[in-house]
């Protein structure tokens, strides 16, 4: 009797193993399928943006409804259901192992062609699902087309302005021309690069791509340094372990949106010599006070007519600016003092490293907030002041990694082939410390933003006129009740630039990580 | 190939007819045609406390062609050093006459010995000889010189004037009975005006007040002459005369039944009261001393009121400099034989006007005082030069009396050899500060007395001896001074009913006021007037008065009223927020090229 129920238990048991092995087969192949990966996180998005353009078109208090907002929730919410039905197929083509249909990689160019309503997740799902086999290359090249678009699209808001800069039509001209010659490239590199291989024709085009890279792209640079460096490896069978590191990137959703984002920022910054007239931001219009948001003004206006829009947009300038310097600074002079303390323990460590313990002591702020109270409110003295303050971070992140490597063989086999020790700590140790230091600096970036930005809100930043990301919340922290959208959106752009930078350095330090290979 | 070309046609065609139609700055600012002078560089230095106006100001002189430099400093300490040390040419700074006389809105700013005239840029001949011909006159007289002094003032552009402000009450008006709050542009709100809605509630509830110094610098009214004792130190002792909501002189809750000026300007003749008693805190509770206000402290106060030397840090002697004698009228005949200044009656029939019981005698003694039956205190003060104006100096704050036997028993030090650290002064804040050293001596003539402070408030309670059974017998028993130093929080109080009034906001808060229930706002034109003051040293390109009347137009003050979404009133200068001396100026911005043109020309 016993062994009779046994067996139609063992039997479900292994029903059940069965059933489990194929589910966790199945998942494995999804995630590892980019057109379905992509296609469900264009689906979430577009209906997360779907619902909440929703929420807003409804004034619940006045009972009216917005119609800009209920039509971008409809069309995205469109966009939405087709991604889904795009992801439905293709999970069925991916479980049954087959290839993707002929008519669902071309569906891609519906996908492709939403980034016009601003929909960009759908986009790079349309990007992914045209090309079967893609490289390193052609996804950079989405990215970098995508930040094209995205810029001329943000800069034709100007368009509803009653004036637009001098420069404007020149820049938005050079602009177009950069999306053709985008897809372009993009074409020719779906035709000439493969995973083996890089065609010797790629170099003309690898150059005008690094010369695009002038507006901020830095996609298109990544790619025209991936083709020269490919081009000049010799050894086919070898990887290039930081083009590896990019490739590890871009498998993670997160970290690359965080990436199109902050070049998305530094690409609109540069762009904006051309497209955005400063006069705008800075120049007072005592007729257009407090606007609610409209097509002329996306942000609204301040208290003082100023363009909330066109200031965010010229403040992504001044935090990048000193977001980057104020972390560079401390990286490049804390980087020395740590690898020298850390490759000559003893004496010279203990000075160094207690001196620099002194200066960790002091709470950051407080110290930023004495040096710019000391010498006075000025972009140089912030960017100093935020630097001195982070100097003792990057020290012990570098001390710690030279430690590790100063006995490693490689540095005893310099070492015994007579190298000096300047030979030693430049050529051979800091090198190979390098990729902890990039990522704590990129998380750097994120923070050093955020203080720029609550020095300006304290009032210790830069001049209060000038459009930076804290001095404009902070025009906005007296009008919450009142017209909450002037704090609302420089809070939101604060927010993004230091979400995206976390999100990019925390899949940069997944990349980097040898044992996540 | 041949499709892509065709597609490239199409957008450059498309972008091309797009960008026929759109308007470029210069399309619309008519480029930079005509003929193109320098950029002066100006440095504008100001408080970050009046960060909205230098951005109007900067804005302003930009589109003039200016290159302006903000030096912004955190506090007026700072701001004056950099004052001091002349790194600037034009600073924004403003003047409010407090005391409602044309001598205080001219002398202490644009006399070339005023204490107050910025970095001493100021300092105009006919400027002097006009303001020390002005104080000597009667108003009507005097009002022409002022007229005189302001149109100097704007054509030599010593002063760019901008905006004068609003005065503003906010308050609860479930608490507060609304027609019981006033504006009082020169003196502090007084307090025995204030009645709650629910009269049942006057002896058992609090009302709250509020200020933004969350400090307490002295009692002795002499002493300061700041913010933090302001609203205190109005309340806490009576004067001879007192300001009304008007700006006029009044005996309302003041000392003096009435007042008269004889003939010449130079002496002045007051009637007292006898109907207000010092009080005094005894275990935190305010009680009648027993001690009646009278001619003697009148002498005893302005007599150290006048003198510099009566107390260390003296801060307000300058104001009453021009007292000579102060003296208490035992002879009656003095009176009738001496005529008032305008109306051509006697002293004595001037006085006797507002009188129940006509004057029988005077008296020497305060405690013989008792009007019911006709024994009066006058007291005649005389002025060195003949002074019209005394009386509104009288009515400022350190014209105040205190009790001459407290004041003497507790200021036995030296002042001379005054220390801080072992001599105690009367009114010192740690005697009214709770904890160990608290021993409170105050004696208030007012109709409220400080009964003790801590760090978050200022508690008084009502002088129970105060001209009972007038109008101006105090109607709530506690009050209570919250020093809260954050505007918004403030606000934020005054919302959740912590605080019942309020009397300083921003105007955007004005529809967050309006939006809430149980809460009212009452304004009215201020006479805080703001203007740009320029530095006239030769190392200031300000010296040069064309650049001062290109930037004086500049400055459009629709700009200002837009930005404080009209609270804000067109300025003259000082002088016009207080007497009407018809002289107008409106800035022109289109003038500014054409001064400039004139400097460079001028510099060739």
């Amino acid at each position: 009797m016993v062994q009779k129920a046994a067996a139609p238990a063992a039997a479900a048991a292994a029903a059940d193993y069965a059933a489990e092995y194929i589910r966790r087969t199945q998942a494995r192949k999804l995630k590892r399928s980019q057109e379905y990966t992509a296609s469900r996180f264009a689906f979430g998005t577009s209906l997360a943006i779907a619902l909440i353009a929703l929420l807003l078109s409804f004034d619940l208090a006045e009972g009216t409804v917005n119609m800009i907002s209920l039509a971008v929730a409809a069309i995205f919410l469109v966009e939405s259901l087709f991604e889904l039905a795009v992801s439905l197929l293709v999970k069925r083509a991916v479980i049954q192992d087959r290839e993707l249909p002929r008519a669902l990689r071309w569906s891609g160019l519906f996908s492709a062609v939403m980034v016009l309503n601003g929909n960009i997740f759908a986009s790079i799902s349309g990007f992914t699902r045209l090309q079967r086999e893609r490289t390193i290359e052609y996804t950079l090249s989405i990215y970098m087309l995508l930040t094209t678009v995205c810029i001329v699209l943000v800069s034709s808001l100007n368009l509803f302005k009653a004036y637009v800069a001098n420069t404007f039509l020149l820049g938005m001209y050079i602009l177009a021309g950069l999306i053709v010659f985008d897809l372009l490239a993009m074409l020719l590199i779906s035709r000439w690069v493969t995973r083996s291989a890089t065609s010797r024709k790629m170099l003309p085009l690898a150059l005008c791509l690094i010369l695009s890279a002038a507006t901020g792209n830095v996609f298109a640079l990544l790619i025209g340094i991936i083709t020269i460096s490919k081009l000049r490896h010799k050894d086919k069978d070898i990887n290039i372990e930081w083009i590896d590191i990019l490739s590890r990137l871009f498998r993670n959703n997160m970290s690359i949106i965080g990436m199109f984002l902050v070049v998305f920022l530094i690409s609109l910054s540069l762009c904006s010599f051309l497209t955005f007239d400063y006069s705008i931001a800075v120049q007072n219009n005592y007729g257009a006070m407090l606007l609610a948001p409209s097509l002329k003004y996306p942000f609204g206006t301040d208290n003082f007519g100023r363009c909330v829009f066109t200031r965010i947009v010229f403040g992504a300038r001044i935090s990048l600016v000193v977001g980057m310097l104020a972390t560079a600074t401390p990286l490049i002079v804390g980087g020395l003092l740590g690898a020298v303390a850390g490759y000559y323990s003893g004496r010279i460590e203990n000075i160094i490293m207690r001196a620099l313990d002194v200066l960790y002591a002091v709470p950051s702020i407080l110290l930023a907030i004495a040096i710019v109270a000391a010498f006075g409110a000025s972009t140089t003295n912030l960017i100093l002041a935020l630097s001195v303050s982070s100097i003792p971070v990057y020290a012990r992140t570098v001390r710690a990694t030279v430690m590790g490597l100063s006995s490693a063989e490689f540095v005893e086999a310099a070492r015994a082939c007579g190298a000096r020790d300047h030979a030693i700590i430049l050529k051979h140790i800091l090198p190979n410390s390098m990729a902890p230091i990039i990522v704590r600096a990129t998380m750097g970036i994120g923070t050093a933003v955020l203080s720029t930005s609550s020095m300006s809100y304290l009032g210790l930043g830069v001049e209060p006129h000038i459009p930076e990301w804290g001095n404009i919340l902070k025009v906005g922290s007296s009008y919450l009740e009142t017209n909450p959208y002037l704090a609302i959106f420089p809070g939101l752009a604060i927010m993004l630039i230091v979400l995206s930078f976390n999100f990019f350095g925390d899949g940069l330090r997944d990349a980097t990580d040898p044992k996540l290979k | 190939m041949k499709r892509i070309m065709a597609c490239i046609l199409c957008l450059v065609m498309v972008l091309s007819l797009v960008g026929c139609d759109v308007k470029t700055r210069d399309d619309v600012e008519g480029g930079s045609g005509g003929e193109k002078l320098d950029t002066i560089p100006l440095t504008l230095l100001g408080q970050a406390a009046n960060q909205k106006d230098l951005n109007v100001i900067r804005d302003l002189l930009t589109q003039q062609g200016f290159d302006v430099t903000i030096n912004m400093q955190p506090d007026r300490g700072a701001y004056m050093s950099q004052i001091d040390a002349g790194n600037y040419d034009i600073t924004f700074t403003g003047w409010a006459s407090i005391s409602g006389n044309g001598d205080y809105a001219t002398r202490g700013i644009f006399h070339s010995t005023g204490d107050s005239n910025l970095g001493g840029n100021i300092h105009d001949e006919r400027l002097d000889a006009l303001i020390d011909e002005a104080c000597t006159l009667v108003y009507d007289e005097s009002v022409p010189l002022y007229a005189e002094i302001e149109q100097i003032l704007l054509d030599e552009a010593y002063i760019a004037p901008l905006y004068v402000g609003r005065k503003v009450e906010a308050y609860n008006k479930d608490v507060v009975d609304g027609d019981t709050i006033g504006i009082y542009a020169a003196r502090a709100e007084p307090f025995e005006r204030y009645d709650f809605v629910d009269e049942s509630k006057r002896d058992t509830d609090t009302l709250y007040l509020w200020q933004i110094e969350n400090y307490y610098t002295t009692a002795d009214p002499i002493k300061s002459n700041e913010n933090s004792t302001y609203m205190t130190n109005f309340n806490m002792y009576t004067r001879l005369v007192n300001f009304n909501d008007q700006m006029e002189i009044t005996t309302e809750s003041a000392l003096s039944r009435d007042y008269a000026v004889a003939e010449g300007n130079q002496a002045f003749y007051f009637i007292l009261r006898d109907d207000i008693y010092f009080a005094k805190v005894e275990n935190k509770q305010a009680v009648d001393s027993g001690e009646r206000v009278g001619g003697e402290d009148v002498i005893f106060s302005l007599g150290r009121a006048k003198d510099k030397d009566s107390v260390p840090n003296h801060a307000t002697y300058s104001l009453h400099e021009n007292i000579d004698t102060i003296e208490l009228v035992t002879d009656l005949t003095e009176l009738e034989n001496t005529q008032e200044s305008s109306t051509g009656k006697t002293v004595l029939e001037s006085l006797s006007d507002t009188l129940d019981v006509p004057v029988a005698e005077l008296v020497g003694d305060k405690n013989s005082a008792d009007n019911a039956s006709g024994k009066y205190q006058v007291i005649k003060i005389t002025a060195k030069t003949a002074f019209p104006q005394m009386l509104n100096f009288l009515g400022h704050h350190s014209g105040s009396i205190l009790s001459k036997s407290q004041v003497e028993k507790i200021n036995t030090y030296d002042v001379a050899t005054y220390d801080p650290a072992v001599d105690v002064a009367y009114g010192d804040p740690a005697t009214v500060s709770e904890g160990p050293d608290y021993d409170n001596q105050i004696y208030a003539s007012g109709p409220y007395i400080l009964v003790y402070k801590n760090d978050y408030e200022l508690v008084m309670q009502k002088n129970p001896n105060y001209m009972v059974g007038t109008e101006f017998e105090p109607k709530i028993k506690n009050i209570t001074i919250k020093m809260i130093p954050d505007k918004d929080s403030a606000l934020s109080s005054l919302r959740s009913g912590e605080l019942h009034v309020l009397n300083s906001l921003d105007v955007e808060k004005d529809s967050v006021v309006e939006g809430d229930a149980k809460l009212a706002l009452k304004t009215t034109p201020g006479i805080a007037e703001k203007h740009l003051i320029f530095n006239t040293s030769e190392k200031s390109v300000c010296s040069d008065v064309n650049v001062r009347k290109a930037i004086q137009n500049a400055m459009d003050q629709s700009a200002f009223i837009a930005v404080y979404e009209n609270s804000v009133f067109p300025a003259t200068s000082p002088i016009n927020t207080i007497m009407d001396t018809g002289c107008t100026f409106s800035p022109d911005p289109s003038l500014v090229q054409g001064y400039l043109k004139q400097y460079f020309d001028s510099k060739k």
